[in-house]
């Protein structure tokens, strides 16, 4: 009747649990919003260069854009796909702000822009449109006419007899344009080249690899693409690349690892349903953490999200616990009821000690504490509650496998000489002080390296195309735009002086687009009236065959130049030929920011030189540092949050055992442990990341396990024997899953899989020698 | 129009075949030729008159040069024209950019190198008059083309052609004089009549 009665109550409540697992998956999938964009996870910035960086971090002008190369055809098809690509890209706005492939595009001059020629180009500076400058221009436009760039320029010839148009389009190229053939650009080996600007952010892979999918759809919508390919680079490329790479990796080590797992288990507990069981928890665990996530912050990065699931990993010792310490004779709730005040200790000691991380104020750790903390109670909690409830009454008493009382032998007659933790930690610390190489890894993006042979591509298409460089910018500090744009012109003739030197390969200042204010009225006051200008002009084609009143739109468009208010950076950059300064250029409360990009930098130290006599008007931007002193505050932040938790974790310990001597025991072989992975590490010079942080406080969080249950007083031998069966199994998990991902050809994986696949060796062998001591 | 390849051995008093003219117009490359141009131009109140030489050298390879009354030097080669001036920098630009000039070219260096079946695809031909006077018209048939340049009307004798008259779409009409024409003395203000009567031959020699 109780048996009839408990197997629909079994049912009910599985049922019951599953429903709202469910629910709790649609809610967190639809309630968080998954960012890809680093800045969610970093610190929040504090000097000028951070903030800076928060900003442009993947949206500056040099890590949009994207670099192309079409080849694989004769060179005249390859110069009509870049033009056919081009057009496309141009068209899509939606992901491209700027495309440019060395082709100069009249139509970019739209009617209201085109008489800003003569402010916008330098031609003025150094000429005035008198009788003997517009002879010459006239006497060239003759030749023009008969040779067979005649059809090109005659649409241009009335209103524009100084080609003043083509002269801006010139100006307007990069610094060291490529060679242009067939009218586009073309690499030394004869590839079409092309440069795109996306709007996405350069290290956003779902933004970037929306773009590339959109290149590579409109490159093969071509007409008569046939064996022509196309190539792409740039940060935002290498971002989605290794993104893919790294998911597949994962994806491949996950499979294989789960199999080992669950063959594992099945071995260990010899039941399915056991098994289908013991997941529970920790999918509660996770979603758990997900919805919370959800509900506080409705977003978190993609960095958060996976640094927590491999937190989490220590609950997936609660289900293994609760299987090994169920004894013959006795149902699943009792035992767990003679468990749960230890399990209790160690949840509760790590939710707490994660607390730590809530107190950060680092977004990214917060996101990580609350999915922490969120999962591991809903996994203990349904551990304890749950669980037993739905587990078949019919298993197998773990303490009577044979091989576990061998193995009981065993580990009982290893030697426990009390002075071996001690030698072990001056050994540990000597080591430590003598370690080859830098103790931290600050750059994020060593963890996730470029092939060597795609950044040796990407430097050479860089180079061809004068592209700037991603790692420097120059940035100039005003009050207002225009102020910035004088600052800009003002510091043209140093930079320029600084490329003839070598100090850098080219510059391109935002002044290059658009010139201040104040050099457009120069310009604008050097531009004759109707009358004097026709005078000239007359004058200058007195023997030339002209039609007399062939350049009245030329006296026109002047005419109107002369009255035009200067164009605003505001105003230009809205208009298409300014999408290049618009990305240049920042607007902020304190005033207006100019990002000038630069492309081979030899000597950043000279620039810098230069950079300091401007009284802070003008900073050399080095990406890189500014975003390793990102990392390095980060690692302080979480250091400082690890220390704040050792003590909260010591705290609960002493607490929970009500003895400083039994908290020793648990804690002294989890420090050590600890200490001895960070000393092999450095010991096999591995400078440490952020990664390794994490995995080093997972590994922790089941070492204190391992150490409380050796710990735990016992009742009988049997008893021991399932504590042992419990560890054991959780330890060869661990190792399994972790192992894998030591293997792993990225950095990333086996920085993650290494410290805690090592962690969890010293903490089962340490926990041994020094939690089991005293019981003996 | 017609495009049979059985012609009688003795066309001269036929109506010329434009195939086969076009294909006794074949040149040895590399091929050299003094030229006079004449453009006409709604530009230019008085035309432009160039002297140089012009050079064959292959299908779509022409160059031109400017002697006077200014030095240039065109080079044309695999769709894209390169123009040198003087101490200037060259210029390049593609052909492609502008496809009426594209065609153009295509069809005049397929007309030198006596390249009927690539001709006919770009152009209408027809023929006229009589071996030793021969005039060849050829029509775009690629509208685009059709818009900049109506027609090339081509004068010559036996398998030597001399004048090439150009009339583009906006009324601009560039007359090339070669061979026994690119002496010819003009008036400082030729008309397209004068050159009309000097192509057909009515006043030469």
């Amino acid at each position: 009747m109780r048996l009839i009665r408990s197997r629909r109550s079994v049912f009910v409540l599985l049922s019951g649990w599953l429903l709202a697992l469910a629910a709790l998956a649609v809610f967190a999938i639809h309630g968080l919003h998954i960012s890809t964009d680093l800045r969610s996870f970093m610190p929040p910035p504090q000097t000028p260069d951070q903030k800076l960086l928060m900003d442009q971090i993947g949206e500056g002008p040099g890590s949009r854009l994207l670099l192309l190369a079409i080849d694989g055809a004769p060179e005249t098809r390859l110069a009509d796909l870049s033009r056919g690509l081009a057009d496309a890209v141009r068209k899509d706005a939606a992901h491209f702000s700027l495309v440019v492939n060395g082709a100069f595009d009249p139509a970019a001059f739209d009617d209201a822009l085109l008489p800003y020629r003569y402010l916008l180009s330098p031609t003025l500076d150094t000429h005035t449109l008198d009788a003997s400058y517009l002879g010459d221009q006239l006497q060239q436009r003759v030749e023009d006419l008969g040779s067979p760039a005649a059809t090109l320029l005659k649409p241009l010839l009335a209103r524009d007899p100084t080609l003043e148009t083509l002269v801006l389009a010139e100006h307007w190229s990069p610094p060291k344009p490529p060679s242009l053939r067939d009218g586009v650009w073309f690499s030394a080996e004869g590839a079409a080249l092309l440069l795109t600007e996306t709007r996405g952010a350069g290290f956003d892979p779902a933004a970037q690899g929306a773009a590339i999918d959109a290149l590579q759809a409109a490159f093969h919508a071509l007409p008569d693409v046939g064996t022509a390919h196309l190539e792409v680079s740039g940060p935002g490329y290498f971002t989605v690349m290794i993104n893919a790479k790294t998911r597949g990796e994962a994806d491949r080590i996950g499979a294989v690892s789960t199999l080992g797992f669950i063959v594992l288990l099945l071995l260990a507990y010899r039941s399915v349903p056991s098994l289908l069981l013991a997941a529970l928890p920790v999918l509660s665990g996770g979603l758990a953490g997900i919805a919370a996530l959800a509900l506080l912050f409705g977003s978190a990065h993609g960095i958060t999200l996976a640094f927590g699931f491999t937190l989490l990993g220590v609950a997936q010792e609660y289900p293994i616990r609760l299987l090994s310490h169920r004894r013959a004779g006795e149902d699943a709730l009792t035992s767990v009821r003679a468990l749960w005040p230890l399990l209790a200790t160690a949840i509760a000691s790590a939710a707490i000690a994660y607390l730590a991380f809530f107190a950060s104020g680092v977004g990214g750790l917060q996101q990580l504490a609350v999915f922490t903390i969120a999962g591991l109670l809903v996994a203990g909690l349904s551990t304890r509650y749950l669980l037993p409830r739905v587990l078949p009454s019919r298993f197998r008493d773990v303490a009577e496998i044979p091989g576990i009382a061998t193995a009981m032998r065993l580990v009982d007659r290893v030697p426990r000489p009390r002075w071996l933790p001690w030698l072990l930690l001056l050994v540990s610390l000597l080591a430590l002080w003598r370690a080859p190489g830098s103790m931290w890894q600050n750059d994020l993006a060593a963890l996730t390296p470029v092939p060597q042979d795609m950044l040796i591509r990407d430097a050479k298409l860089r180079g061809e195309l004068g592209a700037p460089d991603v790692r420097y910018l120059l940035v100039l500090k005003a009050a207002d735009a225009d102020a910035m744009l004088a600052l800009s012109e003002s510091v043209a003739t140093q930079l320029d002086a600084l490329v003839a030197q070598g100090a850098l390969d080219g510059v391109e200042l935002p002044s290059r687009y658009l010139p201040s204010a104040a050099t457009q009225r120069a310009r604008q006051a050097k531009l004759p009236d109707r009358a004097t200008l026709a005078t000239a002009l007359a004058d200058a084609s007195r023997d030339l065959p002209f039609r007399t009143d062939l350049f009245d739109p030329f006296l026109a468009d002047v005419e109107r130049a002369r009255s035009l208010p200067v164009l605003s950076a505001e105003a230009f950059a809205q208009s298409p030929l300014g999408t290049r300064l618009a990305s240049m250029l920042v607007q902020r409360e304190d005033g207006a920011l100019g990002l000038a990009t630069l492309s081979g930098v030899h000597d950043a130290q000279a620039i810098e030189a230069f950079a300091d006599t401007t009284q802070g008007h003008v900073r050399l931007l080095d990406l890189k540092a500014a975003s390793e002193s990102l990392v390095i505050a980060y690692r302080e932040r979480i250091l400082r949050a690890l220390g704040l938790a050792l003590v909260l974790l010591c705290a609960t310990v002493v607490v929970a055992l009500r003895s400083l001597r039994r908290a020793w025991h648990v804690i002294a072989p989890m420090s050590l442990a600890t200490l001895l992975v960070l000393v092999v590490e450095r010991g096999c010079g591995i400078s440490l990341s952020l990664f390794h942080l994490v995995a080093l406080t997972l590994a922790a969080g089941l070492g204190l396990h391992y150490a409380l249950f050796f710990e735990r007083p016992v009742a009988d031998a049997a008893e021991a024997r399932r504590t042992l069966h419990a560890t054991l199994v959780c330890v060869i998990s661990a190792l399994l899953v972790f192992g894998m991902q030591a293997l792993s050809s990225l950095p990333v994986l086996r920085a993650i899989g290494l410290t805690v696949a090592l962690g969890v060796g010293f903490h089962f062998c340490l926990s041994i020698l020094m939690a089991r001591e005293r019981r003996r | 129009m017609s495009t049979s390849r059985a012609t009688p051995p003795d066309a001269a008093v036929t109506k010329p075949d434009p195939a086969t003219l076009v294909a006794a117009l074949k040149r040895a490359t590399p091929a050299r030729t003094p030229y006079t141009e004449v453009r006409f131009s709604g530009m230019l109140d008085r035309p432009l008159i160039l002297h140089g030489e012009l050079e064959y050298s292959g299908p779509g390879r022409l160059g031109k040069r400017v002697d006077t009354p200014y030095k240039e030097q065109t080079t044309i080669t695999d769709g894209s024209a390169t123009v040198q001036r003087g101490e200037r920098a060259p210029r390049t630009f593609s052909l492609s950019q502008a496809p009426e000039l594209e065609g153009f070219l295509r069809g005049f260096t397929a007309l030198l190198g006596g390249d009927a079946a690539s001709l006919q695809r770009d152009f209408e031909l027809s023929a006229s008059g009589t071996s030793a006077h021969w005039q060849l018209q050829l029509k775009p048939r690629d509208s685009r083309l059709a818009r900049r340049i109506s027609a090339i009307e081509v004068d010559g004798a036996q398998d030597t052609p001399r004048c090439f008259r150009t009339h583009e779409g906006d009324g601009d009409l560039g007359v090339l004089l070669v061979d026994t024409l690119a002496d010819t003395k003009l008036t400082t203000r030729p008309t397209p009549g004068q050159l009309d009567a000097l192509c057909r031959g009515i006043e030469t020699r």
